[in-house]
């Protein structure tokens, strides 16, 4: 069966005790490099995360508005939690 | 490294299945301690779906190996001010709207979750790391800007939980507080996200003992009936005398905050979650939701006695809704409760600073991982057990008002809530990041109702906080 485990598959499909082949497969993980990315996508590897690049995003005006519409709603709203909170001690 | 090793996402096929010739050559000597562990963790997950064993055996490993993330943050979010909120709810208002309405927080939290699950599967990068990539450093910097307030409060009050449920047994402040700081450190030990997941879980696992307690209260299940049934009876005064809304804007914030978004789609790609896993991490979820849930209003049900004796415990502390509770569901009740808090707090405190750790980890760029040994993560490790040490120091000032300020952190989670649900909104239909798993009509119905009541909710506070008598409330 195809697998996407590359130099792992012949050590699944082995007829032979589960035990030991999978300390061998952990072993291999250790060892073989091809081993981890037989099994990890590739930006799935810290590495890879460092370097990669996804971009800024296009955003609509729309977005931009609500984006700042929202933020200036959390500031108004601390704002009035903050009057709460003096308020309800000095009570 | 040379800017030719660059993976750049394509709009078209942002995700590549892994495939040793499409990386380049340099990365194979990079393979980290972290690459290792989470391709062993992936590995077993390979190894479940292979077939050759019942189906049944198959999904019950698969279900063992991805559950998860999706239950630890529902449980982590029953912390010490939601069950207290929900111990107020039951208290101030007894059987009736709030049943439900608890419910129905629970399924919006379900709602914004799910997406962090795909997110989380489909990037391999944690929501931090993500709004910085792409709304760039201004924005990026006002979401951390919330998570990092609304997480250092929060965990505050985890404390406080801790204080207080420990105190019901004569525990003295500085043990009990020292003590779960001793439990936060010694998950992380193992430096292993799976080991520390599994510890994390089990402990999660003792929200339950509200359940018992929520029996020993001889709940009237006629009642608890109708009112999943009718939303009845409504509290006295209508939804928005002061005190009513204080409690349902607390029962929101105690199940939809910041920190939910960023713990867990840290922790699927953490756990190595990929979009095979997106069913799997969405029951992982629904499984945590349901749980959570269900003790929240077994939280309910718990203190509803106090209504119904009409003891006024609006002023409790958690240590005193035990205490009031003893002579009606006995001591065994009480310490199950106080057991209860205890654990709340303790669960959100490993779970909240682990999210705080993520979050300044993806923005700077360092290693962020549970599966980093301390020596290689010094800098997640640190600020996870750095805050989680201020939060417990704050908590053992004498006198600290502690009482009102587990309520009002859970207002402002709500209030924080409209800006990071925008970002999960927009970055879950990005194409370019998402690819074929962008929201469906129906998601984007789902999460833009939730963000209209959670705004709304959150006008509704302020209008009456600034005009009190608009809403029978001030002098």
């Amino acid at each position: 069966m195809e697998t996407r485990y590359g130099s792992l598959g012949p050590a699944i499909g082995r007829a032979e005790p589960r035990t030991s082949a999978v300390k061998q497969d952990v072993l291999d993980l250790e060892h073989r490099p091809e081993a981890v990315l037989s099994v990890l996508e590739a930006d799935q590897l810290f590495a890879a995360k460092q370097h990669a690049q996804l971009g800024r995003a296009q955003l609509s005006r729309g977005a931009r508005v609500l984006m700042w519409g929202l933020r200036i709603y959390v500031v108004v709203m601390f704002i009035i939690v903050a009057m709460q909170v003096v308020h309800v001690f000095r009570g | 490294m040379t800017k030719d090793t660059t993976l750049r996402l394509s709009a078209q096929t942002p995700h590549q299945a892994g495939s040793a010739s499409a990386v380049p050559g340099d990365l194979r000597r990079l393979i980290t301690h972290e690459d290792v562990d989470r391709a062993r963790d992936r590995l077993a997950v390979v190894r479940a779906r292979e077939r050759g064993v019942p189906l049944y055996q198959r999904l019950l490993r698969l279900s063992w190996l991805l559950v998860g993330p999706g239950v630890l943050v529902f449980l982590g979010e029953n912390d010490a001010p939601s069950m207290l909120s929900y111990a107020a709810t039951g208290a101030q208002f007894g059987i009736g709207f709030f049943v439900p309405f608890v419910l129905l927080t629970f399924l919006m939290g379900f709602i914004v979750q799910e997406m962090t699950v795909r997110l989380g599967a489909v990037t391999h990068r944690g929501h931090a790391e993500l709004i910085f990539d792409r709304f760039g450093k201004f924005w990026g910097r006002f979401a951390m800007g919330d998570l990092v307030l609304g997480n250092f409060l929060t965990l505050v009050t985890e404390f406080i939980g801790v204080r207080a449920g420990l105190g019901f047994f004569g525990i003295p402040p500085l043990v009990a507080v020292s003590g779960a700081m001793v439990l936060v450190f010694a998950v992380i030990l193992s430096h292993r996200y799976w080991t520390w997941e599994r510890i994390t879980l089990a402990l999660a696992m003792f929200n339950g003992l509200f359940v018992p307690a929520a029996l020993l209260a001889h709940p009237q299940w006629g009642a608890i009936s109708r009112a999943f049934v009718t939303w009845s009876p409504m509290p006295a005064g209508g939804l928005f005398k002061p005190d009513t809304f204080l409690i349902i804007m607390a029962d929101i914030g105690a199940t939809v905050t910041p920190w939910m978004l960023f713990f867990q789609q840290s922790a699927v790609a953490d756990k190595g979650l990929q979009a095979p896993d997106i069913r799997g991490g969405r029951i992982d979820t629904l499984v945590g939701t349901l749980l959570a849930a269900t003790f929240g209003i077994a939280t309910v049900v718990a203190t509803a006695p106090l209504f119904a004796k009409g003891i006024n415990a609006s002023d409790y502390q958690a240590a005193q809704f035990a205490q009031a509770l003893q002579p009606l569901i006995g001591r065994v009740g009480a310490t199950l409760f106080a057991l209860g808090i205890f654990e709340a707090g303790l669960v959100a405190a490993i779970t909240i600073s682990t999210s705080s750790a993520y979050a300044f980890g993806e923005v700077l760029g360092t290693p962020h991982s549970l599966n980093r040994p301390l020596r290689e993560g010094w800098g997640f490790y640190g600020v996870l057990l750095g805050s989680a040490l201020a939060a417990g120091a704050l908590v053992l000032i004498p006198h600290a008002p502690l009482t009102y300020f587990v309520l009002i952190v859970n207002v402002i989670a709500v209030l924080a809530m409209p800006p990071a649900l925008l970002f999960l909104v927009l970055l879950s239909n990005d194409p370019a990041v998402m690819g074929e798993h962008v929201n469906s009509r129906w998601a984007n119905m789902a999460i833009i109702m939730v963000t209209a009541v959670l705004v709304l909710a959150g006008l509704g506070f302020g209008l009456q906080t600034v005009f009190p008598k608009l809403f029978g409330g001030g002098g």
